[in-house]
């Protein structure tokens, strides 16, 4: 890509951006061969290569539960996968993921994402993409539907999975009970109950962690359609704001295990739920479907 | 990369091996280890994508794609370090930053599929460092930046943007930003790891890319 081989010194300035992956593309080209070529120590990239994911707890992120349609997929995909890995497992050409040809310079040319990928590529072809994408649009069709449209190979193994499907779902709730119970016995800890308000369905327990976060586990709520979002909010004793303290989707299954982000929360805090028409609410739109307040544990 | 890290003090929590053994699993081709996998970090992965992205579907691909990295490549984790969250996580950030860049009519990527993101191709000294902090403690290394330096890290972490791009966002000349960037990574590395020089460079290992020695700090 570059006519020069990158000098050490050079490489050594770009440790910081190559790590947080803000070079330009070139740049990091460079860098990365200087790395795989270069005897010298590169301290710095490992120092501060290190420090990258704690940059996950930048305030704002908010913690949001992927659709229950999402599991199903990646299970699908992957058991696709594990299905012609096996059809293919004869000492044929190596399915080890031979590197793709660097995109060579073409100038004005379109973005290689419409090139054939090739049969090894590591992650997703530009197939199943295409597949995922017009699957999404379809109405849900059901763990057998989807899972067959995905390859008829693995046409046994899904419904292995429809049925570890369910059984996870179970498995999920009886964890969920479980984080609570185990939150709730942390000193310091409050309780609440989540009953549902009138005309509403949902209810559960929760466990708020000294450090505020809200351990929930939820059941019988309505399964969320479309971009709809169930949405936790703490209002704190003595503040009439409520606070959004993260959202989650619900499958038909109709349970949730939730955690959410930490705020703060007094006891007779009250936690409520809300189904909004979208992730991103800072007040709630939509209607409350459970509320509950917190306790200390009597002693 | 053909890393060998050696058997340095690191300080491997029991998430951690838990972690290690389904991923084990995993590299055999079990796929109730991969759900289990992703019921564990889905929240995580999900989050970080739809921060980046901004798009819930696009989000739910990047997350998909990742786990599905994880499933194809697990043994190649296997042979190599620290723990599966930062691993797991770092694919889920890479892939949705070049998503995000890929969307982006202006920017032309070269094919970056098969390129593994930097973190994993670096010792991890969040394996080492992490079963000693807690929330509160990462969340004071985070107060320790100055305010345009947490701007510049988050452009660049959650906006997927390269420091050009954020010198011509926020209107700051380029050499300002790259300092901002570099100041502030090691701002944080300080905070987390102790003030104390000796302890930093245990932490970090030194240098295990290619240094025989066993890479002595400068």
């Amino acid at each position: 890509m570059n006519d020069e081989p990158m000098t050490h010194e050079t490489a050594r300035g770009l440790a910081a951006a190559y790590v947080l992956g803000a070079l330009e593309p070139a740049e990091e080209a460079a860098v990365r061969e200087h790395l795989q070529t270069c005897a010298e120590p590169h301290d710095e990239f490992a120092e501060l290569g290190g420090v990258v994911p704690y940059l996950i707890e930048l305030p704002g992120l908010r913690l949001v539960e992927p659709p229950a349609s999402l599991r199903d997929r990646i299970m699908a995909a992957a058991a696709a996968d594990l299905a012609e890995r096996t059809a293919t497992a004869s000492p044929a050409p190596a399915k080890a993921t031979p590197p793709l040809a660097e995109a060579p310079a073409k100038p004005a040319a379109p973005p290689p994402v419409a090139a054939s990928p090739g049969p090894t590529v590591p992650f997703p072809s530009t197939a199943e993409r295409t597949e995922r994408t017009a699957r999404r649009g379809a109405s849900p069709l059901g763990w057998a539907a989807r899972i067959a449209a995905v390859v008829a190979i693995v046409i046994l193994g899904g419904w292995n999975l429809v049925l570890q499907g369910q059984l996870s779902d179970a498995r999920a709730y009886d964890r969920a009970v479980a984080a609570v119970i185990d939150a709730a016995g942390t000193p310091g800890s409050q309780t609440v109950v989540l009953t549902p308000t009138k005309d509403s369905h949902g209810a559960g327990i929760a466990a708020v962690a000294p450090d505020g976060s809200v351990v929930m586990a939820m059941r019988d709520l309505p399964a969320t359609a479309g971009t709809q979002v169930y949405e936790a909010w703490v209002i704190a004793a003595g503040s009439p704001a409520p606070v959004p303290v993260g959202s989650f989707t619900v499958g038909q299954a109709g349970t949730a295990a939730f955690t959410t982000t930490p705020v703060t929360t007094p006891p007779g805090s009250t936690i409520a739920l809300s189904l909004e028409p979208g992730p991103g609410s800072t007040a709630p739109r939509g209607t409350i479907v459970a509320t509950g307040v917190s306790a200390l544990p009597k002693s | 990369m053909n890393n060998e890290f050696g058997p340095r003090g690191r300080v491997a929590s029991a998430a951690d091996d838990a972690d290690r053994a389904v991923l084990v699993l995993v590299a055999a081709g079990q796929l109730d280890a991969l759900q289990e996998l992703y019921d564990k970090y889905r929240v995580m992965a999900y989050s970080i994508a739809l921060r980046i992205t901004a798009d819930a579907s696009l989000a739910e691909d990047v997350v998909q794609d990742a786990f599905l990295g994880a499933w194809r490549n697990a043994s190649r984790y296997v042979e190599g370090k620290g723990s599966v969250k930062t691993w797991l996580l770092s694919i889920v950030h890479h892939r949705a930053v070049d998503a995000v860049r890929r969307r982006r009519p202006t920017v032309e990527l070269p094919e970056r599929e098969d390129v593994p993101p930097a973190a994993m191709t670096l010792p991890d000294i969040w394996a080492e460092v992490a079963g000693n902090l807690d929330r509160a403690e990462i969340a004071a290394a985070l107060t320790s930046l100055s305010d345009v330096q947490r701007e510049a890290l988050e452009l660049a972490y959650f906006g997927g943007l390269t420091q050009q791009e954020i010198a011509i966002q926020t209107g700051t000349p380029l050499g300002t930003v790259k300092s901002r960037v570099r100041l502030g990574l090691l701002a944080m590395r300080r905070a987390l790891v102790g003030t104390n020089g000796d302890a930093a460079s245990e932490a970090a290992g030194g240098d295990r890319s290619g240094d025989p020695g066993g890479g002595a700090l400068a």
